[in-house]
Parts: C-alpha cells; sequence; structure tokens
C-alpha cells in the first residue's frame, strides 16, 4: 500500500493525517493542478455535485450514493470547506483522490476556496484547532490558488442508459430527458423530452408511492406511458423526488457540451474561451471575470443586474440563453445556491443548480443531489452540429418552439440527465456524540 | 405513526402537530415547532405575500407561541410575520457590503451598462420584530377582558433579572431558528427564538443577530418574562448596534486576541453587550382576572 493509499484510507476513517503528509499532498496536487487549463474538459460519463461545505460524513453518503471513486468519474463544483465541522477531512481526502486519480476527479474553485472566506467561515478555525497552528490552512490555501475556474463536459448522451437495476422503462431510452433518483437507486420519476404529445409521466415506487412531476406542459401523456401507472397529478412526492423541484424538459436534439462553474456567468466573458485567458492563479479578487464566475447568481430578471448588497452580478434567462448558443452549450451547471430540493433547474433546462450538501449546516433538513451525465455511444451527439435542428423534432406545435422564438436559432438542448437525490447521513455514523442539551440560563 | 422527520416534502397538518413540543405551566402554555426550511414552492408563494426575496435558510413552519388560554391572550413568533418587518424598498438606506466601491470602481469601464440594482431592499434582512399578539379576548367577559401589552411609564417595573439569574430548575426549554441567511458570505442575520421555563416563571429570547462583515453589527432583542403566579407578562425591545471596527476593538480591549476575535464575531452573546443601545421599549400587561 503506498503512502498516498494509506493516506486516503485514514482520511476515509474521518481522522487527519499529520502535517508533514499534508505538505507532500498539497505540493503534488498543486504542480498536477498547474498542468490544468481554467477550463477543464472533462468527458462524459461523469457525475456533477455542488457545495459539500466540509460534511464530511454527508460526502460518504455522496459515495455510496454516486459510486466510488475510481469507479465513478467525479466532478465537484467547490466550497469544498467552511462551516461544516471536517472541512480539513473533506478537502484533503478530495484532494487525495484528485493526485490518486486525476483523471477520474475534477476540483473547481468555489467562492470558499479563499483565504480571506476561510478565515471567517470556519476552515481556519478548524486547521488551527487541529494542527495547533495555521501551516496546514496555508498549504491548503495555496492549493486553492490553482484550482480550475470551470469545466467543460463533453460526449454527454442525451439518451439514459439503463441503471443497473433497474426494471426497465415502458419507455424507450430517449424519450426520457430527467430521471430523479432516491438514495437507494430506485426511480422516484421521469421527464419526457418535449415532443408533441409527450409530457409529464409518473412512475410507481415499489412501496407504491406514486410520484409526480411537473414538466411545464399540460399536455397529457400519449406516449406508451399509459403501461405505466398514473395519479392525478400532485406535488407531495416522496422523500427528495424533487417533485417540487423546477425542472422542465427541453427540446429533442443531439446533447451539447456542459459548462460547469461555481457560481455563474459574468458581464466580462461572452466565450468560454476567455475563460482561458485569466491569470487564475491567485486569492479569488474582488473585480474581475474570476471573481464573477465565483460569486454571481441566475435570477429571474431581464439582462444583467447588480445585487442590492452592492456586489455581485445577477443575471436572467436571456444571459444564459444566449451564452449557450453562442458557445454551443446545452447546459450550464453551477452550485453556490442552497436548494431544498437538491437540484433546481432553471431557463427552460438552460442552467441547473446542484447542491450536494443535505440537512446544511446540520439543521436545515433539506436533500442534496448529484447529477449524473452518460456517455454519448451513438458518436453524434457533441459532434453533430445543431444549427437550423432546433424545433425539429416538435414538428413546429406546442410550447416547444419557445427556444427558438427567442433565440432566433436557438441554443442546444439539454442532455439526457439523471438526478440521484440523497440525504444526510446517519446521525450515528458521524462519531459525533449526541447533542445533550445543556441548561442555558440566557438572559 | 414515525416522529415527523425532515424527509417528508410537506409538513401536513398532522406534521405540524407532531413537530409541536407543548409545555404547560399554569396558567400558561407554551409551544415550540421546528421543521425543515421550506421547499421551492412555499418559498415563491412566501415571496409573493412578503414581498421580498426569501433568505436562503427559511424555517416558515416554525412557530414559537406563549399563550394565557383562559382569557384568549396569546404571543407568537414566525418567520413571516419577522420578515414582514424589513424594509422592503431599501428606501431607509441600503447597507453595502464592505467591498462595493472596490468592486463597483473597478467594473466602471468593463461593466458600465449594468447599473440597474434588481428588487432594493434591506437585505440584511434586519426586522424589527417583537412577536404577534393576540389581545385577551372581548368576548370572554371579565375584566380580564380585551386586555394586551400597554407601554410601561417612568419607573414602572422591568424585567427581574436577578430572579431571572437564579439557577431554578429549567422544565422546558428550546430553541427555534426563524430564519438565517449568510448575506451571500458577508456576513450573517440570524432570527431566532429561545424560551426557558421554570416553575415560577419563564423568559423569551427573540433575537436578530445581523453582522455585515466590516460594516455593521446589529442585535435586536425582544424578550418576553411571564410571571406565573402574578400572570403578568412583560415585553422589553432593545436595538443595539454598533460599526463593525468599533466592535473588533473592544473585543481587542476586552483582551482576546485576533483569533479569538473571529470566533467572538460570530457569537452574538459575545457582541451583544458590548454594542450601544439605540432603541429601547417596555410593555407589560396583568392577564390575572383580578389583578
Amino acid at each position: 500500500m503506498s503512502d498516498l493509499d494509506r493516506a486516503i484510507a485514514q482520511l476515509r476513517a474521518c481522522r487527519p493525517i499529520p502535517e508533514a503528509e499534508v505538505r507532500e499532498l498539497c505540493h503534488k496536487a498543486r504542480e498536477l493542478l498547474i498542468e490544468e487549463g481554467n477550463v477543464v474538459t472533462v468527458n462524459a460519463p461523469v457525475t456533477i455535485c455542488g457545495d459539500i461545505h466540509g460534511q464530511f460524513h454527508d460526502l460518504m453518503e455522496l459515495f455510496r450514493v454516486g459510486g466510488d471513486v475510481p469507479d465513478t468519474n467525479y466532478l465537484f463544483m467547490g466550497d469544498f470547506v467552511d462551516r461544516g465541522f471536517y472541512s480539513l477531512e473533506t478537502f484533503l481526502l478530495l484532494l487525495c483522490l484528485k493526485v490518486r486519480y486525476p483523471d477520474r476527479m475534477t476540483l473547481i474553485r468555489g467562492n470558499h476556496e479563499s483565504r480571506q472566506i476561510t478565515t471567517v467561515y470556519g476552515f481556519y478555525d478548524e486547521c488551527l484547532r487541529k494542527y495547533g497552528s495555521a501551516n496546514v490552512w496555508r498549504y491548503c490555501c495555496d492549493v486553492f490558488d490553482y484550482l480550475a475556474l470551470g469545466a467543460i463536459v463533453l460526449g454527454a448522451s442525451n439518451t439514459l442508459p439503463s441503471a443497473s437495476g433497474q426494471p426497465v422503462s415502458p419507455l424507450s431510452g430517449d424519450e426520457v430527458e430527467i430521471e430523479v433518483h432516491n438514495s437507494d437507486g430506485q426511480v422516484i420519476s421521469r421527464f419526457l423530452r418535449q415532443q408533441k404529445d409527450s409530457g409529464r409521466i409518473n412512475t410507481t415506487l415499489p412501496n407504491g408511492t406514486a410520484a409526480t412531476l411537473p414538466n411545464g406542459l399540460t399536455t397529457p401523456p400519449t406516449t406508451s406511458s399509459s403501461s405505466s401507472p398514473t395519479a392525478p397529478p400532485n406535488l407531495t412526492g416522496p422523500p427528495g423526488s424533487g417533485a417540487s423541484a423546477s425542472s422542465a424538459g427541453s427540446l429533442g436534439n443531439p446533447a451539447g457540451a456542459v459548462l460547469c462553474v461555481h457560481g455563474g456567468l459574468s458581464p466580462l466573458i461572452d466565450k468560454v474561451d476567455k475563460i482561458r485567458l485569466l491569470d487564475r492563479k491567485q486569492e479569488v479578487p474582488h473585480e474581475g471575470a474570476m471573481c464573477d464566475l465565483l460569486w454571481s447568481d441566475p435570477d429571474e430578471i431581464d439582462g444583467w443586474g447588480l445585487s442590492p448588497r452592492g456586489a455581485g452580478f445577477l443575471f436572467g434567462a436571456d444571459i444564459v440563453k444566449v451564452f449557450n448558443h453562442r458557445n454551443d452549450l446545452s447546459l450550464i451547471a453551477r452550485a453556490h445556491q442552497l436548494v431544498m430540493e437538491g437540484f433546481k433547474e432553471m431557463f427552460d433546462a438552460s442552467i441547473v443548480t446542484v447542491w450536494s450538501a443535505p440537512n446544511y449546516c446540520y439543521r436545515c433538513g433539506n436533500v442534496a443531489a448529484l447529477l449524473e451525465l452518460s456517455e454519448d455511444e451513438s458518436g453524434l451527439g457533441v459532434l453533430a452540429r445543431s444549427n437550423g435542428d432546433v424545433g425539429r423534432s416538435d414538428g413546429g406545435g406546442g410550447g416547444a418552439g419557445v427556444l427558438g422564438d427567442l433565440l432566433g436559432a436557438g441554443g442546444r438542448s439539454g442532455p439526457a440527465r439523471r438526478y440521484r437525490v440523497f440525504q444526510a447521513a446517519p446521525q450515528d455514523s458521524r462519531g459525533m456524540p449526541a447533542k445533550k442539551p445543556v441548561a442555558d440560563y440566557f438572559l | 405513526m414515525d416522529p415527523p422527520s425532515h424527509l417528508e416534502p410537506y409538513p401536513s397538518p398532522s406534521h405540524l402537530t407532531l413537530a409541536t413540543r407543548t409545555h404547560t405551566q399554569p396558567p400558561f402554555t407554551i409551544s415550540t415547532r421546528k421543521l425543515p426550511i421550506l421547499k421551492a414552492g412555499p418559498i415563491d408563494a412566501l415571496a409573493a405575500r412578503v414581498g421580498i426575496p426569501i433568505p436562503e435558510m427559511i424555517f416558515g413552519d416554525n412557530l414559537v407561541t406563549v399563550a394565557h388560554p383562559s382569557s384568549g391572550w396569546s404571543i407568537s413568533f414566525s418567520a413571516e410575520r419577522a420578515l414582514d418587518t424589513v424594509d422592503k424598498t431599501g428606501e431607509a438606506g441600503m447597507l453595502s457590503v464592505a467591498y462595493a466601491r472596490e468592486w463597483s470602481s473597478s467594473r466602471e469601464k468593463t461593466s458600465a451598462g449594468i447599473k440597474e440594482v434588481v428588487r432594493p431592499f434591506d437585505w440584511s434582512y434586519s426586522a424589527s420584530y417583537r412577536g404577534d399578539e393576540v389581545r385577551a379576548a372581548t368576548a370572554a367577559a371579565g375584566p380580564g377582558a380585551g386586555k394586551g401589552l400597554e407601554k410601561v411609564g417612568e419607573g414602572g417595573n422591568g424585567i427581574p433579572l436577578e430572579l431571572l439569574k437564579r439557577r431554578d430548575p429549567i422544565l422546558f426549554a428550546d430553541e427555534v431558528v426563524l430564519y438565517e441567511s449568510e448575506l451571500d458570505d458577508n456576513g450573517i442575520s440570524v432570527m431566532s427564538v429561545k424560551v426557558r421555563v421554570m416553575e415560577q416563571r419563564m423568559l423569551l429570547l427573540c433575537r436578530l443577530f445581523m453582522r455585515l462583515d466590516g460594516v455593521v453589527v446589529r442585535v435586536r432583542d425582544t424578550r418576553v418574562y411571564v410571571d406565573f403566579d402574578k400572570q403578568v407578562v412583560i415585553r422589553e425591545y432593545t436595538a443595539r448596534e454598533d460599526v463593525f471596527e468599533n466592535v473588533k476593538r473592544n473585543l481587542y480591549m476586552s483582551g482576546l486576541m485576533p483569533d479569538a476575535i473571529t470566533i467572538a464575531l460570530r457569537d452574538s452573546n459575545q457582541v451583544a453587550n458590548l454594542l450601544p443601545v439605540v432603541e429601547n421599549s417596555l410593555e407589560s400587561v396583568c392577564l390575572a382576572p383580578n389583578p
């Protein structure tokens, strides 16, 4: 067993590794990361994850649900540290896995991977407490400066392969655009690609609970879904079904590339290639595109707006659609914002927020999600040009033409997406003493 | 039936009941309800009702109530009503994050077209919330009819701190968060309610703690004190505020090292007393049938 494997084993048990080993690990990681571009190219299949925030035991749960490294190819969109109790073990484990399996693990930078933010939100204190000095924090911050700012996923399929152990869907795979699974791998819901006659379908879990998802269309399903049990539309799905998640199908078309970034877009970046030109090897600045990529948020506005906080951009649907079209993207995946349902698709599924910290801060009670993009095996997919293809599959009818109307030409349609929704690891797996109530004589 | 877990997407009325702890200390009942943060649907509905964007950690189903059933009087604390007291237009003067000037000046040349502030409002969620009082029922005949909290004049009785400092056994205690925002990683704004019930008296503290890093620190406390024997309720509202640098300096002067100061700034208990009082009011009511 190599030193690295031993360190991985130790960190998996949630035990920190000695300072000297951290130093060596960070050194190796930096050598590796310095070779990566600002925008890393990742080939599907890949599993995309959002904020972790030091919730180590929930990261273990994530690996259980999503598959272990290196069997599963992971892309983490930043915010590994702060707020949770185990930022150190979380980040070091991810970093070890990155060094051990560089092609199976992609880490991009979140706004919390910064000296200033970690000083305020806990990671600094945690390092100080666990090592008695700030050295380890400094080593980690040096690594933060080298993390990529984004990733482009290529070769994602627009069809979902059948998940192992799943009952065969009554629908042919290419009609399903979105599938939501619970943490046991059961399908809780499916979305059909928006076609003339297809809409929402319902699935039934083995326990008989029906789940329904809205897809924004009112047309009833007329495809072979008649063979699947239907239930009246309702939004009270089973735990973590995403039954109230904002989610909508998009046009059926070969999948374009997927841009992954922690926060969002920047008014200074109209082409992905401009991200590649940034000098990223620094503390996250307050000015410029690098800051925006890690901090900005989508919002229900037209164009760009300023946050009322006096710093930070907000961007609307039109911005995302134009950006995706210009860059031949089918989807932007980002993190940065807590969503109770674990994921939230916005703007006709042109952007999705993925959140991977269940029961955030150990008290929000939210579920988490990860996003799986499968590999395109048809030889078409990302290589096919989309020009003129938009709307072809919907026969020009229904609401599916909205994209084309908006843009004249339209962006790429979404890749097939499988969300796995999961909950916090059981309390007893945390090795934390149950909170014992202390008499608080507050005044 | 299983206890309510955080798994249910929508708490049904029965879950609301199951998530509620009630303690009766005659003639008062105290109840607290704790559930997960709201889902997307209810958040949108709440935002529409309140008229401002909702903080990301919104415990919209949480509730704390102190009631005097025999008269019909009660006071309760909920996130929706708390958020309703937040400045919704930003006209009262909006705060900016510490680096706002630096941020915007560096963008004047490159992003000049983007000037519109989206939905100005008090995004620091500095609510001045004192709880929602339901006055004693007027229908119930008797001397207590229609009674409610009234301003206490000069020299009137405040909350008896000395009695509350006694280590009387606590029969019921809870802490309920109503909302929390990380202010986009610029600090914290959290509204929470703590309650402790002893045999003869109880204290409720509803506190807003708002720290905008590098700018300002606010603590706005509503205390509700109940004397069960005399059936007297006292409510005191105290708003405290100081600029961030002063708070930091005062913590330093109290002997804390820089690292300890960072930690202290996260703890409202460590900073509250360092902040000067900017507003204070005192009200009380006696709900006894024959005072």
